[in-house]
């Protein structure tokens, strides 16, 4: 033990001399992997390319586990004083960032690239969550999706004549509440006491995200922008959060607290007709699905509607200026028109970079996978994610209280305002 | 004069371990006891003494309560059956029956897989879909159940799984204890006529007392601190229906980075851990006989 203690010791001093003897800048990237897929080795081919383009700097990605993982792994290495150059984190920790100092502006950065001009090419609703309250620029969008309706295209034609005795098209997907509900009570399936095929489902883990976006459709929002104004408990969300547990506890089309990661197996298993989930599992969905399917916007109430998601790049306090310097470099190369428009395409991820768009590549790609586009066209009804300092907490607060309220543990009125509490709570911090 | 001299080097040995012992072990838990009287959360970054605060906002708190209630069930529930059945199956595989190896081996493997490996492999036989669990109870028309994925379950569906982790361990531990039982003492009491129940009853029992103490310390001990499968399997989740002690610390420290309230629930768990060795100790040290003679 103590032998692997010494020879522990003797490598990282081996590996820290060996590392400052060169000239080269070495990057230590964090990022996470939010949606089923095997990302990582696309994240490492396109870190290669960078290396290639710019052999004065050496990135070494490290894989941090989903969103909640590489933001303990940066919190704590932050507060360790050992923060890494670069980072990927989920776009509402931005607030717990800045409240820890640990980031920098990047406008000095963006006013050489041409300022306005220059953030122009991006698509405006994915930088709605970069900016701090001093109204600087923090973060950079990279990963960035929204959840969108997938629906099983064959089964929808399967159940043809029991949707057209509804009056409902088979060749659609739901646009609004009440078709959702009327086509995920068609598209179940059972036996006995199995369900053989659910009409829906909604997933577990992010559940607070999908359920902002139902609160988004119906006109309300979770937190305000200002990120200390607690609206969680708005007669809309209680309208949504009914519609949900009606769904799963007295109509039964959808199952309970689906775990994130296995529902789109659920979905190309046949498990479900339909399920809300990230584009960012879209490739996934591609590559193995063996039906037709569509995606759609998610339905509407009052109008469409959905926050965005995913995350986006920080570049650290405490650092050399040349490993920020070279960090924006790389966060600069992770988003031009074509990285950006292999990143999406492999991942399912929105492109950042409106430009991505236009090549040719993406064009046909495009051609071929139509639903691709969706996330993209969503935008033009998506909002900011909610942002607010403790987000961990807040979040957790919501997903506590929502889970309780759909396996029907406590009502609706019960998990808002308990949630509710919670979160004002983390906000003043409590 | 010579005997002194041995003493100091006694513990002139002793110095390196305990050296380490202090600087991993006590100073640590010092300095997490005197954290535990401070704030020090994301919004305050800087650790500022406010005596009982953390303590008495956790006793406010529910989730701290549902917490303890969980710790408490894992560690009763799963310790008992543990314990009764890696001595059975002891006492079987010690009284040489055939193929008695490949038992050890079959008993003892769980021990030996990472328990990361374990938990992906439960959280398949979990799945809710597909896993042979819930396809074996729909085999033989029971309901499926949600298992990880409901609150009534998640916890019972851990307690199965550290059970199955922790058999063979504790059963590899009785297993030696049962050497240091005279194999005289069976034969006499076989030649008075007792039966295969009562010789162990008299016997086994009794005499493997040191070796449950040992088991019965350390079983409590590791079910205190289950982290490992909650973290990969539920994340305490739904609802913290699966969230115990040592995890609650985690999410508390390295989610939420409230390290005030981190450290009060670690210096609670000190606390507990401490206080049940001790009581153990106080009732069972005494009684325990250690030979036959």
């Amino acid at each position: 033990m103590k032998r692997n203690v010494m020879m522990t010791v003797a490598l990282l001093i081996f590996f820290s001399l060996a590392s400052t003897a060169s000239a080269k800048v070495n990057l230590k990237f964090f990022y996470p992997v939010g949606v089923a897929g095997p990302l990582v080795k696309v994240i490492n081919g396109m870190v290669a390319e960078f290396e290639k383009e710019n052999p004065g700097i050496d990135v070494e990605p490290v894989y941090a586990g989903n969103y909640n993982q590489t933001m303990q792994k940066v919190q704590t290495a932050v507060l360790g004083g050992n923060p890494p150059d670069i980072a990927v984190v989920e776009i509402s920790e931005l607030f717990s960032l800045l409240a820890m100092d640990a980031l920098i502006p990047l406008d000095e950065y963006i006013e050489q690239e041409g300022g306005e001009k220059f953030l122009a090419d991006f698509y405006p609703g994915f930088l709605g969550n970069a900016y701090g309250r001093d109204g600087k620029i923090y973060g950079f969008p990279f990963q960035r999706s929204t959840p969108i309706l997938y629906w099983n295209k064959d089964m929808f034609a399967a159940a043809g004549d029991k949707l057209k005795a509804a009056g409902l098209d088979p060749n659609r997907p739901p646009d609004n509440w009440d078709e959702l509900v009327e086509y995920a009570k068609i598209l179940t399936i059972r036996e006995g006491n199995q369900t053989k095929q659910y009409g829906l489902i909604i997933p577990g883990g992010w559940n607070d995200w999908i359920f902002e976006a139902f609160s988004r459709q119906n006109g309300s929002q979770l937190i305000k922008e200002d990120g200390l104004t607690v609206t969680f408990n708005s007669p809309e969300n209680l309208e949504a959060l009914r519609l949900w547990v009606n769904l799963m506890q007295e109509l039964k089309v959808c199952p309970v607290l689906r775990p994130w990661n296995i529902t789109p197996d659920d979905f190309i298993g046949g498990v479900t007709a339909m399920m809300y989930y990230s584009t960012g599992g879209m490739a996934k969905i591609r590559k193995t699905a063996e039906f037709n399917w569509g995606a759609a916007f998610q339905p509407k109430r009052k109008n469409y509607g959905t926050p965005v998601g995913g995350g986006d790049f920080h570049i650290f306090k405490g650092i050399p200026k040349e490993n920020q310097d070279a960090a924006w470099k790389f966060a600069k190369f992770m988003t031009t028109p074509e990285m950006a428009g292999h990143w999406s395409i492999e991942s399912g991820y929105v492109a950042v970079n409106k430009a991505a768009y236009d090549r040719a590549d993406m064009k046909a790609f495009l051609e071929k996978f139509p639903q691709m586009t969706v996330a993209r066209d969503q935008l033009d009804y998506a909002y900011p994610k909610m942002m607010a300092v403790n987000y961990q907490l807040i979040r957790n607060a919501m997903t506590t209280n929502l889970d309780a309220a759909l396996e029907g543990k406590k009502t609706p009125e019960e998990a808002l305002a308990d949630a509710h509490k919670l979160m004002e709570e983390a906000i003043k911090g409590q | 004069m010579r005997e002194k001299l041995e003493q100091y080097q006694a513990y002139l040995f002793l110095i390196p371990g305990l050296f380490f012992l202090l600087l991993f072990t006590y100073l640590p838990i010092l300095w997490s006891t005197w954290l535990s009287f401070n704030r020090w959360n994301l919004l305050s970054p800087k650790p500022k003494f406010v005596g009982m605060e953390n303590f008495v906002n956790l006793w406010h708190h529910d989730v701290f309560w549902l917490v303890m209630k969980n710790s408490f069930i894992f560690v009763t529930v799963s310790i008992f059956p543990t314990m009764f059945l890696a001595l059975v199956f002891a006492i079987l595989i010690d009284e040489r029956m055939k193929g008695r190896v490949y038992y050890i081996y079959s008993f003892f493997y769980p021990t030996l897989i990472p328990m990361a490996a374990a938990a992906m492999l439960w959280v398949y036989i979990y799945s809710p879909n597909l896993g042979i669990l819930n396809v074996l109870l729909a085999e033989l028309g029971f309901p499926k159940l949600g298992w990880l994925g409901s609150s009534d379950t998640s916890l019972w569906a851990l307690i199965i799984m550290t059970f199955w982790k922790n058999l063979g361990f504790f059963m590899l531990i009785y297993l030696s204890g049962l050497q240091n039982v005279s194999r005289e003492l069976y034969e006499a009491a076989y030649m008075d006529g007792a039966g295969w129940w009562k010789r162990h009853v008299a016997i086994t029992f009794p005499l493997v007392g040191p070796t449950s103490l040992f088991v019965l310390v350390t079983a409590i001990i590791l079910t205190f601190r289950v982290f490992d499968q909650i973290h990969l399997m539920t994340e305490g989740g739904p609802g913290n229906s699966s969230n115990v002690i040592v995890y609650y610390i985690y999410e508390n420290g390295f989610k939420f980075f409230d390290w005030g309230k981190a450290t009060s629930l670690t210096t609670i768990l000190v606390l507990i851990l401490l206080t049940l060795t001790l009581i153990i100790f106080g009732i069972f040290g005494k009684r325990i006989t250690y030979s036959a003679d």
